[in-house]
């Protein structure tokens, strides 16, 4: 794949509200057809797609739904969470259009995370999960991600001020963002009265509970220079799996806290030709806060280790020498899986935050690097 | 502490050696009938060899604590309001490095739970079934 050959040249987003009328393929439809008019487009000028299967939604449905044009290219991103959203879709709607077999693709997706039996209902089907984890209430990411956290504080260190610095990190952005779920402010009592969920994990520490969707539009930068916002280029996209699959992934792994970043991100970088240094500003999938917190150190914004520090000196705050999660990420934007912190990226880097715009925009990094050009 | 009760679903019953193991008050895990290694937890397939197959071993039920959290608000479906909070660890076997088994604090009044804490095997009762108990070790 070429380092800036393809754009993302139109986004859009639902109203992100915990408890919407709409279903899922009613987001999908609306954010799909606000990125396709974003990008100045109409559309019968979307001629490719991306989908997820965890929207249970195929590109047939979702052709009929938006009234596209003749799909000449049709791709399903198998991946979970952010993975695929940001990064695994995006790659290969990339592929896609290098090979010449689309023009324009479409990468929608949407969650309504307030469904019957909630998020955390598929891990019951699990059946190591049901079998041995359930009887003895080992049970739903917050309490995976607490093991977690307690033992990255057993081989790191990590106080509970520094464990809180990072959802007030995400919070403080949140409050300059209007569509943002939660945007009253969080100081260090407020985050304390959240409820705790499995020690050390509070609510403040989790995403939030989130019914939205979310599309982009992918076209070549040659056309891309041709439409109606600035060109924002993929310069780097890296993928990584671990082959962990969820039956084991939280108890089997050998440091249950690792997540392929560090090798994604080195392919992101290599692709890029750029280092955690040359980035203006981060988006990182906050799923909880120690998620995030170790995502932060893969991505080299900080050593290894030095995460829990790294937030609570504020670096990431507005105004803070690495601004991370701009719109308030999901544990206070809104829980999208992915798209929505890909998105933020774009307009970041459009000029278009206002209040929260990062000066001198010019990187942003998930497991993909973008840059105006 | 509580004792979450929540039915044990053994969708294969190739797994009830485990609970076959709490009831005689023993640990029991899968090994690998060629090769000898432990397989954990017993999978459908073992990685790279369709052909392998298990059986179940006791271990020494002593070993130590990898991680651990207390739960305060379960999220296991239905209403367990009565039972929390309680602490789970991922119990590791020094006899089988690597492998880790999910199961209840016990016995630990006033003991802070830790990572590397040693444990010993203790089964409990969690309404009409046997769970694994996991009690500090002197």
């Amino acid at each position: 794949m070429k380092a800036g050959g393809v754009a993302i040249t139109g986004v859009g987003e639902t109203p992100f509200i915990r408890g919407s009328d709409d279903t899922v393929l009613q987001m999908i439809a609306r954010a799909g057809l606000d990125a396709i008019a974003d990008a100045g487009l109409t559309p019968a000028d979307i001629d490719g797609f991306v989908v997820n299967q965890y929207t249970g939604h195929g590109s047939d449905e979702l052709a009929h739904v938006l009234g596209t044009g003749e799909r000449r290219f049709a791709a399903v991103a198998d991946s979970a969470g952010g993975t695929a959203t940001t990064g695994h879709a995006l790659m290969l709607a990339q592929l896609a259009i290098e090979a010449g077999l689309a023009t324009h693709v479409l990468v929608p997706y949407a969650i309504r995370s307030t469904k019957p039996g909630g998020v955390y209902a598929f891990h019951a089907n699990e059946p190591h999960k049901a079998a041995f984890e359930m009887p003895v209430g080992f049970f739903a990411q917050p309490t995976y991600f607490a093991s977690m956290a307690n033992r990255y504080a057993h081989e790191f260190g990590m106080t509970e001020e520094e464990l809180a610095a990072v959802p007030m990190t995400y919070r403080a952005w949140a409050a300059l963002t209007p569509g943002a779920q939660k945007r009253e402010p969080m100081d260090l009592d407020t985050y304390r009265r959240s409820p705790m969920i499995s020690t050390p994990l509070r609510v403040a520490d989790c995403c939030l509970t989130t019914d939205g969707g979310g599309a982009y539009v992918v076209s070549a930068v040659e056309r891309a220079r041709d439409m109606p916002h600035p060109v924002v280029a993929v310069q780097g996209i890296g993928l990584a799996f671990n082959n962990w699959p969820h039956g084991v992934l939280f108890t089997q792994k050998p440091c249950t806290f690792e997540f392929p970043g560090e090798a994604s991100a080195q392919r992101a970088y290599a692709m890029a030709q750029v280092g955690p240094d040359d980035l203006d500003l981060a988006q990182i999938y906050d799923g909880f806060s120690i998620s995030a917190l170790v995502q932060t150190e893969m991505l080299g914004l900080c050593e290894r280790g030095q995460g829990p520090r790294f937030y609570a000196a504020g670096h990431g705050m507005p105004g803070g020498r690495m601004p991370i999660n701009t719109s308030g990420g999901h544990m206070s934007g809104g829980y999208v899986p992915g798209i929505n912190l890909l998105i933020e990226g774009v307009r970041q880097l459009r000029g278009q935050e206002g209040q929260r715009q990062v000066p001198d925009g010019g990187n942003s990094h998930a497991t993909t690097i973008l840059a105006r050009n | 502490m509580g004792i979450p009760i929540y039915p044990v679903h053994l969708e294969d019953p190739k797994l009830q050696g485990f609970y076959d193991g709490l009831a005689a008050g023993e640990l029991r895990i899968t090994a690998d009938t060629e090769t000898g290694e432990w397989v954990w937890y017993p999978p459908e397939i073992v990685t790279g060899r369709p052909d392998a197959t298990l059986e179940w071993r006791t271990v020494a039920p002593i070993g130590s604590a990898y991680t651990f959290t207390t739960v305060v608000r379960s999220l296991l479906p239905g209403d367990h309001k009565a039972e929390v909070p309680f602490t789970v660890v991922l119990f590791e076997p020094d006899e089988a490095p690597g492998v880790r088994i999910p199961g209840v604090l016990v016995d630990a009044d006033g003991i802070e739970p830790a990572c590397g804490m040693r444990l010993r095997l203790k089964p409990v009762r969690a309404g009409d079934h046997i769970i694994a108990g996991f009690a500090p070790a002197q």
